[in-house]
């Protein structure tokens, strides 16, 4: 489960509100994630990350099924999602397809949104998510 | 920047390999040592001679497992010091792409005067247990991002970029498992590898279960313990040395490359970044891809091959698939392009570019034996993903 620290506290607060906030950067005004150090985009030594609300939908840019896992706590099969989020110029998320056991996409590009779910083995919720209706 | 100055300045003179096994019966430590005093044995020369030592010593591994020097690892100092030398240059290269980049160093230092004779060793541990395995229930700093979602590890991460690039280009299984049959059909002609012996073919790869979709066991090069060591020296001494000397043209390394969550590589990443990493190789040794008669790609996971005879421009985007599934890479076909002669990771076992940098040194020396290609002049030995890690040109001539 995650551990959140200083920087990624108001992430997870969020989750657990089923809210998607993400790091925006206060100089550059350009949303990053994760965020670092340094503002990847801008590159300014004090970026001051200020979560923000995020588009919540996004299209598929590739999944895996994964069949074996090797941490604890994950029933398999479960299939992971590549999303680029609508909006923030290929800004990607990785997440898990909601609900368990729903088929994999069909296509590249198949529209998505995000849900939270809180994991088999526990733990705060996490961003998911699921195909939208065409 | 200004004109690379080593080209064809810095020569390969000699090299050995221990057998690559599952797991070796001696500490690593001690075959790193005995590999390390036939390499240099074999380029002529004695333990006081070699006075430069670089290594990338990073353990290959996601899991749990501690990391030990001269027992999981071998770092360039552990070794300088277990061989008595007495050395001028020691170091390790870190990063990704290891062994071009140690390599790198190998190069700068020769160049630089700081060493006349440098021993470049790799050493890869097999532990014991789940090699990727980890009974972690906290994820913390980055790995906060992606490890509850359940993304974690190299076999999640490579079935990323693998089915997108099934999904844009219609790649198949058939054509995955094309590549990894050439591999161990090379790999089992070597005495030395861990799958000598021991070919594949198509149906028992598509037998395979998968492990994340559309990834199987076979696409990954298995884990082993084994130790190999080359020694370099400038163009000038080589020509005393009694090896033909194998000149480096050209080292090249990837660029940093859009900021992305941990193990996260988009297939664009890799095409865009990957191709200014073959940009370099061509700009630093003033050849091209028609030039190359061993373009020895990685292949530590299957797709790798694909992404890197693309980046190499040896196929337009999309189309390495198809390349390597009509035949394009087959050893045995005169005329085809030899990119895993030399069995590469898949037919030898997770040696880390040391297979692509082997066949490239005996091709081009003219000590490949009875599997020795007449007339190669030209070599590329590559590692890990073009866009993260590396590629060392490697020629018979002076360019």
């Amino acid at each position: 489960m995650p551990v959140p620290d200083e920087v990624s506290a108001p992430f997870w607060e969020a989750a657990a509100d089923g809210r998607l906030v993400l790091a925006r950067c206060s100089r550059c005004e350009t949303f990053v994630h994760p965020p670092e150090p340094v503002c990847p985009h801008c590159h300014h030594t004090d970026p001051r990350f200020a979560f923000e609300p995020a588009p919540t939908t996004g299209v598929v840019r590739s999944w895996t099924v994964i069949r074996q896992s090797f941490l604890p706590g994950f029933n398999v099969p479960f299939t992971l999602l590549d999303v680029a989020l609508d909006g923030l110029d290929d800004l990607r998320l990785i997440g898990r397809l909601a609900p368990e056991g729903r088929e994999p996409p069909e296509h590249i590009g198949e529209p998505v949104h995000v849900v939270f779910e809180v994991p088999a083995g526990g733990g705060p919720a996490v961003p998911s998510f699921v195909l939208s209706e065409p | 920047m200004t004109g690379f100055a080593a080209r064809s300045k810095v020569a390969v003179v000699g090299c050995a390999q221990s057998p690559i096994v599952k797991h070796h019966d001696r500490p690593l430590g001690a075959l790193a040592v005995d590999v390390a005093r036939e390499a240099i044995a074999d380029a002529g020369l004695t333990v006081a001679d070699v006075d430069g030592f670089t290594t990338s010593a990073l353990l290959p591994t996601a899991g749990d497992h501690p990391v030990v020097d001269g027992v999981s690892t071998v770092s360039a100092n552990w070794l300088a010091a277990n061989l008595g030398a007495d050395p001028s240059y020691v170091t390790g290269f870190q990063g990704y792409g290891q062994l071009p980049g140690a390599v790198a160093l190998a190069v700068n230092a020769l160049m630089s005067g700081a060493a006349d004779h440098v021993l470049v060793h790799r050493a890869l541990h097999n532990p014991a247990g789940r090699y990727h395995g980890s009974a972690q229930q906290q994820a913390r700093g980055a790995a906060q991002w992606t490890m509850p979602q359940g993304y974690f590890g190299p076999i999640a991460m490579i079935g990323l970029p693998t089915n997108e690039y099934f999904q844009r280009y219609g790649a198949t299984r058939e054509d995955l498992g094309a590549v990894v049959v050439e591999a161990r059909k090379n790999g089992a002609r070597l005495p030395w590898s861990h799958w000598h012996g021991s070919p594949l073919d198509l149906d028992e790869y598509l037998a395979a279960p998968l492990l994340a979709d559309p990834i199987c066991r076979f696409d990954c090069d298995r884990p082993v313990d084994g130790v190999a060591a080359f020694v370099l020296t400038t163009a000038e001494r080589a020509r005393d040395l009694p090896n033909r000397p194998v000149y480096v043209t050209a080292y090249a390394g990837a660029q940093p490359s859009r900021h992305r969550l941990p193990l996260h590589w988009p297939l664009d990443d890799i095409a865009e970044v990957g191709a200014a990493t073959a940009r370099q190789l061509w700009e630093r040794s003033g050849l091209g891809a028609d030039d190359v008669d061993l373009p020895q790609v990685y292949d530590g996971f299957s797709p790798f091959v694909w992404f890197w005879l693309e980046a190499l421009g040896y196929c337009p985007v999309g189309e390495a698939h198809r390349f390597v599934s009509g035949g394009g890479i087959d050893s045995d076909v005169l005329g085809a392009l030899p990119a895993l002669s030399g069995g590469g990771a898949l037919g030898s076992g997770r040696m880390h570019g040391v297979p692509q940098m082997l066949e490239c040194y005996l091709q081009l020396a003219g000590r490949a034996g009875d599997r020795q290609r007449e007339g190669a002049r030209v070599g590329i030995a590559c590692q890990a993903s073009p866009h993260f890690g590396g590629a060392v040109m490697y020629s018979s001539e002076v360019m």
